[in-house]
Formats: C-alpha cells, structure tokens, sequence
C-alpha cells in the first residue's frame, strides 16, 4: 500500500457533509415525531453513500443510496404510516430517575468508546484501497462474497426466510373457508334491513366536521345514526336561527316568528 | 478475473445441512400441505433433521477440519457442542409437541395475528389448530445455534447468532394463554436482543478495524503481534457483551425472568437449555481461538462478570414466587458456574487445560436437566393453565408422588448434589477454576451454590411436608412426547451423576479447538 494524500475535493466534501451527517444522526435521535426521524435517517445515509463513493468504493455507495434510502427507509416509512403517523411514545417516565440515568449511561459509554477509538486510531496513516477500489470494486466484493465468505452469504438465506415467515406468522389471518360473505351476500342482507342507503357521515350540515359531531338533518335535530358507536358526541354550537326583523325583513315579520309570540 | 471455487467440505457440513434442509421442508410443507395433516408432518420433518444432525455429528466424531473457505471450523468441542445442541433441540421440539395436558391440546396459539382477547381469539381458544409454523422455525433457531459454535469468522458467528435470534423472538410470543404476557416477552426480548446484537456488530468492527481480519486464527496471529491495542480491546469488550447477553449472565441479564416467564414453557425449556450451549460454545471459541493469546485483557472481566452472575442469580432466585421466574435466576446463576470454567481455559496453544471439557460436560448436564424441570412445569396446571406459583405447587407430592420426586430429582441437580449430573458438572468446573489459581472465584462460587441450593430444596419441601391447598392445580398425564423427555431427561441426570466417567473421557478427547 502507499501513502495517499487527502485531496481537495475530497477535503471539501468531507467537511460539508460529515457535519451534515452528523446532524442527521442527531436530528433522529431527538426528533419528537417519527416521520422527521427518519426523514433525518434519510440524510445521514445519503451523506454516507457520498463518502462511499468518493473513497473510491462507488459499488457500495450505490448500494447504500439504493438499498438503505431507497428501500428500507421507503418501508420504514410505509410502516409510520401504517401505524398512524400521530402516535407518539409516551413522554411519562415509569422508572423513576431512568432517564437520568440512561442519559448519563449513554453518553459515559460513548465517551469511553469515542476516546479508545480516537486514541487508537490517532497516529494511523492514510493508506489508499489499491487494486481492490476503483474498476476493480465490483469484481473484487464478488469474489469476496463467493468464496472466502460464501457460507455467511448462504446462512443469510436462513435470516430472510424466517423474516418471512415470522411476518406472515405475526400479520397473516387465515379466514375460515366460507366465512368470508360474497359482495352478492352482503348487499342482500343490506336490502333486508330498514335502511339500505349508507350512513349519514358525521357534521354534515353541522358548523364542525369532527367525527364526534352528529350530522344534521334538514330540521335542524341531530342525526343519531351518523354518530360512530363508541365516541361521546360532542356538542356544537348551531348557527343562530333566524329570529327578529333584522335578520328576516319585513315580509318574514309579517308572517310573524315560531321562536317567541310578539 | 477468476474465482477459484472455496473448499466445500460436505461432509463437515452434513450436520448443518440436514437441520436447514429440513426448516426449508417445513416452510414448504406450511406453503403447500394440506391443514389437517400439518401437524404431524411438521414434527415428522423437524425430527427427522435434528436426529439427523445429531446422527451426523456422532459419526463426524475425530473430523479437525477447516472448510467452507475457512468460515467453519469443525473440530472435537464443536462437534460435541453441535451434538448436545442438536439432542436437547430434538427434546425440545418433542416438548413442543405434546398435545395431551391443556385441553385445547397445545401450548401454542392458534393464530399469532389475531389480536389477544378479541372475540375470534375467545372462540379460536378451543380450537385444536396451531401455528405450526413454530417448527420450521424452531429448526432454524437450532441450526443457527449449530453454525453459532462451530464458527471460525466473526462474520458467521454475527449471521449465526441472528438465525438463531430471530426465530426465538417470534416463538416466544406464541403462547396459547396469558397471550399478552407472551407477546409482551417477545417483544422485549427482541428489543434488548437487538441491542445487544448491535453491541457484538461494533465489536466485530472494531476488531477488524484493529487487526484487517475477521477470522478468528487471523485476529489470534494479529493480536499476538500486539497489533491493534485499544481497539481490539475495546471490540473485545464488546463482543463478549454481544455473547453475555445471549448466555443470560448478569448483568446483562434483565430480559431472562421475564422472557422466560412470558414465553411458552416448550420454548422457555428449549431456550435455557440450547441458547445457553450454543452462547457459551461461542465465548469459549471466542476467547480461546481469537483471543487465547490476550488472556490478560477478558481474564478479569470474566472473572468479576461470573461473580455478579453468581451472587445476583441466587440472592434474587431467592425472592422469587414463581417457578419460571425461579428457574430463570437459576439459569442466571449457571452462567456464572459456567463462567468459572470459562477462566480454567489454559493459556498455552494445545488444549490440554481442564476447563474446557469441563464446561462442555457441565453444558450437556445443565441443559438436560433444565430442560426436564421445564417439562414437569409443563404437567402441573389449573384451570387457567400452567399452575407456575410456588403456593401451588404445595403437597403436590400427596397428589402425584411420581411428579414430584422427578421434579425433586431436577431440582437436586441443578442445586449440585451429588449423585446426579450438577454435582459432577459443579465439581469440574470448579476444579478447573481452582487448578488455574482462581480459588477465590470457587470460594464465591460454592457459598452462592448454597445459598440457590435453598431455593430449590424450599420447593422439594413445599411439594413433601404441605398440605395440599383444597383448590389446587391438577397433574396432568403426559403423552408420549412428554413422557420420553422426562425419561430420557431424568435418566441422563442420575447416570452423569453416577457413572459420569464415559461422558468426561468423551468431553476430554473432544476439548479441541482447530482454526
């Protein structure tokens, strides 16, 4: 091996997005919700595919770009949403004082591991990949992964297929045949009950559309049927009905008002 | 460029090759064989690949070989741990068979996705149906275990302790009551493994980081050539947490009560006694491989670790009023034993030291033992299933003295009295300890041996000299499966406790560690 020297450009790219990554890793950490974590996950692992590809390893840097970001990060966030992107961790503390002492824990432990690693890596010189980076990445991680670590690569298969089957194991419910009615079925039995048509949705007509407020019918009285089962409605202000002469003018008045006899 | 193909040597790797073909079979069978049938093939096939690793390992017995492009180094200890792991896998998976005692005919969930306590999950609680994927699973778990300790790459070693991870973390959630309770156990299993695996991954890294290798011969020469320094301490350091953790050894210790309270006993038995061959298998090669050369830097990590385990498994096995959470602190405390055997390592290249086979025999008698205590747990139930509460458990030797005197009989064992296997393994970890200068440790761990052996002697009193409670659990009959893994458990314990010599000599010649 020979004595590389750092070159500018690979200077100046290590200083804009090591900083950049580091944030990102920060940001993950404290980001209140889960969406912007891994948002911020997104950024660190571009940065890192940058640095891949400019210590001449463009094979990996791709494979990060396209692997981590591309696909992972993509299910993660398929799972946030699925989920439900407003759930929160609970901020209460079950264990008294388990923060204190995780936060102290954790950043004890990285300072020790942070300064062995510094210390051990001080004096280390600057040593070029040779024959393995540049054209001969490819080919080189190839040979690598058929033969001197074939088994890992194999056993790996293992790891995938229990992963596979474990998710179906943990989300898969299998219907008893011929509990699951037919569209067919399903209308029918709609048709015999009183009311065919769909359900009023909730705030219809009414000043607010939140689920727990009742539609209203035409008269002005609350559609109990559009209420969900399980949620107390929640009662809103009406509009003011039209009382007085202001609002109504002088042929109304004629007719004089339900509300209060003059 | 051309690729030479590695060196495959079937042979060596027929023992592997048979446990992962048949969890393949067996996720084929879950895909295509027809519902009524899967049951019986499921144990059929995740049988027939155990034994045949079993068989396989027995008839490789003497093979020193490094193959598979130097990633699996199949020697004497590897073999002997393989087999062990293999044999205990095969009692388990008969335990996981049994599906005479519950009236609903398993200790496993019909269908892990419906959610727990909802009206399908009342109406599906007697349906005789079970998630039969837990065998094929099961299988890989035991394959993993199998490549865990035969590994001679830190590479492997991280794939293998994942395969063997994973599996475990799903079947823990699979029990069939106290639902919540499972899942729960499964998914703090699965965090803290995780972050644990995580530890041994950033030890992998720093160790090639300090010596440019991952083989463990590699890192032995590297290290010798007093390369690397601070790094590979520290990737040493967190390596062995990555390992401690699997091997339940305080104080990494904290998902183990839980865990094994949570998860169904079927499983519970076959984590305490395979997880632990296969963790400790992979510390001794570890430590002894990699690392033999830099005995000074883990000999007092290991040496104050096996303390904590000890002192911390008996004092808080004591408090405890569940049996799981009982046995689970006993197993706590047996790492620590175990760990006493670990530091007779000898330091020299040739493995002429005795605490190498003597932490291979005290494996293979912890592991039967354990695993027949979890089965007659697995007998002993009310109405709500597993009667585990130690109130329960009083005068059961008035309503079925056949139970109790095999429980007694575990129970002594893992408290090491002699004549039955705990003894003899006790007996030659400790001198394995005491001949390397370690009294001290063998002092610490004979008073916390006295202080557990009050716990379990406290059930043996509460089944013989109680009056049984008017409410108080049934003893079920076992069916066949059962009833071979308590023969073969309780036969094993009393003959390596009392003709323990062809087992020793065996472990003895097999102490060899190649790569």
């Amino acid at each position: 091996m020979t004595d590389v020297a750092i070159g500018t450009g690979e200077a100046v790219v290590f200083w804009i997005l090591g900083p950049v990554a580091l944030a990102g890793a920060l940001g993950m950490v404290f980001s209140r919700n889960a969406v912007h974590s891994a948002l911020w996950l997104v950024t660190t692992m571009l940065s890192l595919g940058v640095f891949y590809v400019v210590q001449s390893a463009p094979f990996l840097g791709a494979v990060q770009i396209i692997v981590y970001t591309g696909a992972i990060m993509i299910l993660f966030l398929f799972v946030l949403m699925l989920v439900g992107r407003d759930s929160s961790d609970s901020v209460v503390e079950t264990l008294r004082g388990q923060r204190v002492a995780a936060t102290v824990l954790g950043v004890g432990f990285a300072g020790l591991v942070g300064a062995g690693i510094a210390r051990a890596t001080r004096d280390t010189g600057i040593e070029g990949l040779g024959d393995a980076g540049g054209t001969g990445n490819i080919e080189t991680i190839a040979g690598v992964l058929f033969t001197r670590y074939l088994l890992a690569f194999e056993v790996t298969s293992a790891l995938l297929i229990t992963a596979a089957v474990g998710a179906m194991v943990l989300a898969h419910i299998e219907r008893e045949p011929g509990s699951r009615q037919t569209q067919k079925e399903l209308s029918r039995a709609r048709f015999l009950t009183d009311r065919p048509q769909t359900l009023p949705g909730p705030g219809v007509f009414a000043r607010a559309n939140s689920v727990a407020t009742g539609a209203l019918l035409p008269d002005g009285r609350t559609a109990e049927d559009s209420l969900a089962t399980g949620i107390e409605p929640r009662e809103v202000e009406q509009m003011p009905r039209p009382t007085g002469r202001a609002q109504l003018g002088s042929p109304d008045a004629a007719l004089g008002t339900t509300d209060e006899p003059r | 460029m051309t690729i030479e193909a590695p060196d495959l040597s079937l042979a060596a790797l027929a023992p592997l090759l048979f446990v992962f073909g048949a969890a393949c079979i067996g996720v084929l069978v879950e895909a295509f064989g027809p519902r009524d049938s899967r049951h019986p093939v499921q144990v059929a096939v995740a049988l027939v690949g155990t034994l045949g690793g079993l068989v396989t390992t027995v008839l490789l017995a003497g093979t020193r070989e490094v193959t598979a492009g130097g990633a699996l180094a199949v020697d004497g200890a590897g073999l002997f741990l393989q087999a062990t792991i293999a044999g205990l896998g095969a009692l388990s998976l008969l335990l996981f068979a049994e599906r005479n005692l519950d009236p609903a005919r398993s200790a496993f969930v019909v269908s892990a996705a419906v959610p727990a306590g909802s009206v399908r999950d009342r109406e599906l609680l007697t349906v005789q149906r079970v998630q039969t994927e837990v065998y094929p699973l099961a299988t890989f778990a035991i394959g993993g275990m199998m490549l865990f300790v035969t590994a001679n790459d830190l590479l492997v070693m991280f794939v293998a302790l994942e395969v063997l991870s994973l599996p475990l973390y799903l079947i823990s959630g699979l029990a069939r009551r106290r639902r919540l309770l499972s899942q729960e156990a499964a998914v703090k299993y699965f965090l803290l493994g995780s972050f644990a695996s995580a530890f041994f991954l950033y030890g992998v890294a720093l160790v090639y980081g300090a010596t440019g290798t991952v083989r463990l011969a590699g890192v032995r020469e590297a290290v010798a050539g007093a390369e690397g320094g601070t790094l590979v301490v520290l990737g040493l350091a967190l390596l062995v947490v990555g390992l401690l953790f699997k091997a339940s050894v305080a104080p990494f210790h904290t998902w183990t009560p839980d865990v094994y309270q949570g998860a169904p006993t079927p499983v519970t038995a076959f984590m305490a006694a395979c997880t632990k061959v296969a963790a400790f298998g992979a510390i001794l090669r570890l430590l002894y491989v990699a690392f033999g050369t830099e005995e000074w830097t883990w000999r007092p990590l290991v040496y104050g670790v096996a303390i904590v385990s000890m002192v911390i498994g008996a004092v808080l096995g004591l408090t405890q009023t569940d049996l799981k959470r009982m046995l689970a602190y006993s197993s706590v405390a047996h790492a620590g034993f175990l760990l006493t055997g670990v530091l007779g390592l000898p330091a020299t290249g040739d493995a002429a030291g005795s605490g190498l086979p003597a932490v291979m025999f005290y494996l293979l008698a912890y592991g039967l033992t354990t695993l027949g205590a979890f089965a007659v747990l697995t007998l002993v139930r009310s109405g709500e299933g597993e009667a585990t509460h130690l109130s329960q458990w009083a005068g059961l030797a008035q309503r079925s003295p056949l139970t109790a005197a095999v429980m007694s009989l575990f129970l002594l064992a893992l408290a090491g009295i002699p004549l039955t296997s705990g003894f003899t393994g006790k007996f030659a970890v400790f001198r394995a300890a005491i001949e390397d200068g370690a009294w001290p440790l063998a002092l610490v761990a004979l008073l916390a041996s006295a202080v557990a052996a009050f716990f379990y002697l406290r059930v043996i009193v509460l089944m013989y000299f109680s009056e049984p409670a008017v409410d108080g659990p049934t003893v079920g009959v076992p069916g066949l499966p059962t009833t071979i893994v308590l023969a073969v458990t309780a036969a094993a314990t009393l003959l390596l406790g009392i003709v323990p010599g062809a087992v020793l000599g065996l472990a003895d010649r097999a102490a060899i560690f190649v790569g």
